[in-house]
């Protein structure tokens, strides 16, 4: 087991969904930083390469898929997974296509995404061996 | 699902033109039940997301109530075409829902119909958007606590409401604000401009007449002479998430006829500077900024005081503090005197670790009525002790038990009567402020530390953290005896244990429903409770202290103080907006008050939930189909009629093209029966091997006719007839049995084509619920599942489904639904105990591999 803690970044604009799953994540061991607006965690994904990026894809200025396209090009390794109450097949689609990790729509339960950021997290830790 | 209804439709297609055409009907009938699944399962979805448990936001709950309005409305629709618009009144109803809704998905707090006034007698917290925290919680202290409370009344958000519409505030307000906002004025003036709007304002009179006949009512009860009153505040959200402690104006020794006046002092203070900016802070709402005002006879006060039930510097000592002065406690609220100092071990038996007796020269008391006065205080008492031992006792076990109910460390005033009688002005929530505050990623290693009793099973009904003794329900125990503070650990989430939900700092069950009774009053009181962990009442035990952590369904030996001091500390979910905004929706959506048909405010305009209206639509729907089948008895396309049978079951029998061999005047005998699927439901009920399993001597005919028959001379009246309705074609079954308070529904279609054919079963066991009906839903879901259905439980409903099986494996499966129904009636009384389950399991599979021979 590596001692270096997973970090993941959330990205939301509806305040209640970083409130509720940032503790819940860091009581599970994981660094975690959240944000409202994409806009400042464009700036923070580029000062900083985090393993999980947590994203919803309808929001104001940036939208979720410009910013994943975007997570993706600078660190092609980071595992992006989806949230979003609009969940269509088509985004889904698109979303996949660029090589997000996983879709889950809202509402969904604090066990489901750990569920998937576990899965994550063994994808990350078994391309580093 | 369609396309057997599609079926029946062709059957009549090319026919001659019927005056009533039944097909549409049924077609109308069916959607309606449709509908009516669709809407509860929503319902019960919704209620769920307030476990926690879930990742929601507001968009989820807006979409909700839209679908549920669309779906309700549709089903008005078609109890009116069913009934030739009899039920149109049922839109007045459903029109004023959807208003209440959409009022309160834009973020206003919406106390629609609530009186201007309501004496704390009929108080409760449902009420708290009506009446406040302040109000809700003080009530609350004396109904569930039966502490002793000033007695009083709440001036409600409505009267604040007409008053504020009255007087034009709705739009003055915001004016000034937006100046403010734009810079144009400061602050101070801003202020200073809407705190005069609203003294200048003038109170509605039928405001004014409510308020002066309640604060009458108090005085005569108390046969107060000169009576004085307490004006505080009570708003919204006052005493929870955002603490405006102290910041909200007070007004002490009112006279009667001064009260009106004293409201609007209060309600001015909303907007001081300091709480504007507080607000705008706090990122409250426009439409969250509403007051409701507590209106309290004053206690006459030898001593009061100020307990805090933690140290809110020192958390870590586990002690309690209490300071008090001679007199009224307002010096001591604001700290404007010198008090006796107490710190009270917060372990029973409470004791008194410090005490610090100042000289207390001066008393702030009440002479006559709008006078408070400083007074000297008589030489002897100075340096005696402001409270005495027993009261310090009293009072910590007092703050102890308002701490475990409202869920958090708790800031309580209080004031000793001359009759040295402890009285509780008012609880709230005590901020502690720790050196370090405890963050989510210091638990990660807590299991590391603690030793786990259980962990990962189970599922979270309402998340949090509790700590406390076990106390285990046993069948010789009683819930009377159930201590304060204790974790209830149950073998069944029965809904009677919520009785004690106001004493229990947790539940605990083996078996439960996230969507049952209990699991609704848990989210509704916010008490952490755990269901379906299987084996809890074998593995803990009695008196044992444990930590309940819902969220990582891990339960763990002794008190752990770090999730403890996290959970203290932390804001909990069930205050942020979205809950709130979900919880207050839910209201106008969930409450069931139409329960009982025969019962006078069955009736559309009593109907003040989506849920009534369903359930209303629900009992017509049947009532209706059933009555019809009667006109329409002679039509040439669909025959009707009661069953003729050994046994007395009171069903009718509708057929609409296939179902019943030949035509019969009198009733329809079984063996004409030619629907596959009814015949082999009636094989079910009638396999001989069913009843004499039975310990108690009841009897196939005189069981069913208890469940089912009407009397005979009034058969012939469609009014009287039994409300069992089968609608069948030769591959079609559409059941409908009403067994009591609630309905078995069985729709089946089964052919040759395999991809069409369905079962679906819904099952709801009734009001009056005991640990025997939950076995009983367990045993259902037990023996569905073994037979391939897909089953969920919402409460004591199970509904199953089963799709695209071949024939033979379908009609398999609908004589087990024979036999479960004539069965599981009887089985309230005989699930005595788990044993049974697996005693009836074992049989009814018996049953089927029996039956499988013939």
């Amino acid at each position: 087991m590596t001692t270096e803690q997973t970090s993941i970044l959330i990205l939301d604009d509806e305040p209640i969904v970083s409130k509720r799953l940032k503790p819940s994540l860091e009581r599970k061991g994981y660094e975690v930083e959240s944000f409202t607006h994409s806009a400042d965690a464009l700036q923070r994904v580029q000062e900083k390469g985090f393993d999980i990026v947590v994203t919803d894809l309808k929001m104001e200025g940036v939208d979720g898929m410009q910013f994943l396209t975007r997570v993706k090009e600078l660190r092609p390794q980071t595992e992006v997974i989806v949230i979003t109450g609009f969940a269509t097949m088509a985004t889904a689609k698109e979303s996949f296509n660029k090589g997000v990790f996983d879709f889950l729509a809202k509402p969904f339960k604090l066990g489901e995404i750990a569920e998937v950021i576990e899965k994550a997290e063994a994808k990350i830790k078994s391309a580093q061996r | 699902m369609n396309s057997f209804l599609q079926q029946i439709l062709q059957l009549f297609t090319g026919k001659e033109k019927a005056s009533v055409p039944f097909k549409i009907l049924f077609a109308d009938f069916k959607k309606s039940l449709e509908l009516n699944n669709q809407i509860l399962d929503l319902i019960a979805d919704a209620n769920d997301k307030l476990s926690g448990e879930y990742i929601f936001d507001e968009q989820y709950i807006k979409l909700t109530c839209h679908q549920l309005t669309d779906l309700v409305r549709e089903l008005i629709v078609i109890i009116n075409h069913l009934t030739k618009q009899s039920y149109s009144e049922l839109f007045t109803s459903f029109h004023r829902i959807e208003e209440e809704i959409a009022v309160i998905l834009q973020g206003e707090i919406f106390a629609p119909g609530t009186e201007f006034v309501l004496p704390y007698g009929a108080v409760s917290r449902n009420l708290v958007d009506a009446v406040g925290e302040k109000n809700a919680n003080i009530a609350e202290i004396g109904s569930l606590l039966n502490f002793r409370i000033p007695d009083g009344f709440a001036i409600t958000t409505a009267a604040f409401k007409a008053f504020w519409e009255a007087n034009n505030l709705d739009k003055k307000v915001p004016e000034i604000k937006r100046r403010w906002r734009s810079n144009e004025i400061t602050l101070e003036e801003a202020a200073d401009l809407i705190q005069k709007a609203i003294l200048h304002a003038q109170l509605p009179k039928a405001i004014e007449h409510e308020i002066l006949g309640a604060a009458t009512a108090v005085m005569e009860t108390h046969k107060a002479i000169s009576p004085c009153f307490a004006v505080r505040s009570s708003a919204l959200g006052e005493d929870g998430k955002a603490s405006f402690a102290g910041q909200y104006h007070s007004c002490l020794g009112v006279p009667l006829e001064g009260v009106p006046s004293a409201y609007k002092e209060v309600v001015a203070s909303l907007y001081t500077p300091e709480v504007m900016i507080y607000r705008q802070n706090m990122d409250y709402r426009a439409e969250e900024i509403i007051m409701a005002v507590a209106c309290q006879l004053m206690v006459p006060a030898k001593a009061s005081g100020v307990m805090y039930s933690y140290d809110p510097l020192r958390p870590e000592t586990e002690t309690m503090l209490i300071n008090s002065a001679w007199g009224l406690g307002e010096p001591v609220v604001s700290g404007k005197t010198a008090t006796d100092h107490f710190v009270i071990q917060r372990q029973s038996p409470h004791e008194v670790r410090e005490m610090q007796i100042v000289r207390k020269d001066q008393s702030l008391i009440l002479q006559g009525c709008g006078a408070l006065n400083n007074k000297s205080v008589r030489e002897e008492q100075r340096t005696e002790p402001s409270l005495k031992k027993q009261q310090l006792l009293a009072l910590a076990e007092m703050g102890i038990q308002l701490e475990k109910h409202f869920k958090k460390p708790q800031d309580v005033e209080f004031t000793i009567g001359h009759d040295e009688q402890i009285v509780i002005l008012q609880s709230r929530q005590l901020h502690l402020q720790l050196k370090r505050p405890p963050r989510a990623c210091d638990l990660t290693d807590i299991s590391s530390k603690y030793p786990i009793l259980m962990r990962g099973s189970g599922v979270a009904a309402m998340e949090g953290v509790a700590s406390g003794p076990v106390w285990i329900m046993r069948q010789d125990k009683s819930l009377r005896d159930f201590p304060m503070g204790a974790i209830l650990v149950a073998r069944y989430a029965s809904p009677q244990l919520a009785r004690v939900i106001h004493k229990a700092s947790g539940f605990i069950a083996d078996v439960g429903s996230t969507t049952g009774h209990l699991a609704t009053v848990a989210r509704e009181f916010r008490v952490p409770a755990l269901f379906n962990v299987e084996n809890a009442t074998s593995i803990l035990q009695n008196g044992q202290e444990i930590t309940l952590d819902t969220e990582c369904l891990t339960i763990y030996k002794g008190i752990v103080q770090e999730l403890h001091y996290y959970n203290l500390h932390e804001e909990s979910f069930e205050e942020m907006y979205e809950y709130r905004l979900l919880r207050r929706v839910l209201k106008k959506i969930e409450p069931l008050n139409l329960i009982d048909p025969n019962e006078e405010n069955f009736v559309p305009k009593e109907c003040k939930t989506y849920h009534d209206l369903t359930r209303f639509i629900h009992e017509k729907a049947v009532e209706t189909i059933i009555d019809l089948s009667f006109y329409h008895a002679h039509h040439r396309d669909t025959h009707a009629g009661k069953l003729i049978w050994d046994c007395p079951l009171d069903l009718m029998l509708i057929d609409v093209g296939g179902g019943i061999d030949g035509e019969h005047k009198k009733g329809i005998p079984a063996e004409q029966i030619s629907s596959i699927p009814m015949r082999e439901l009636l094989r079910g009920m009638s396999w001989p091997g069913i009843w004499d399993m039975t310990p108690v001597n009841v009897d196939f005919n005189s069981f069913m006719s208890s469940l089912t028959r009407t009397p005979q001379t009034r058969q012939t009246s469609p009014e009287n007839v039994g409300r069992n309705l089968a609608v069948i074609s030769d591959e079609y079954v559409n059941i409908n049995f009403r067994l009591g308070y609630h309905f078995t529904v069985i729709d089946a279609y089964v052919s040759d084509r395999m991809l069409d054919n369905h079962i679906y079963f819904r099952f709801s066991g009734g009001v009056t619920e005991t640990s025997r009906r939950a076995r009983r839903t367990r045993l259902l879901a037990k023996i569905l599942s073994h037979y391939d259905f897909l089953c969920e439980l919402h409460g004591d409903i199970v509904v199953a489904r089963l799709k695209r099986m071949d024939k033979k494996r379908m009609l398999r499966r609908l004589f087990l639904l024979g036999v479960l129904v004539g069965f599981t009636r009887q089985l309230d009384v005989k699930m005595i105990n788990d044993a049974k389950i697996e005693e009836y399991f074992k049989q009814i599979k018996e049953i089927m591999e029996k039956s499988n021979d013939n």
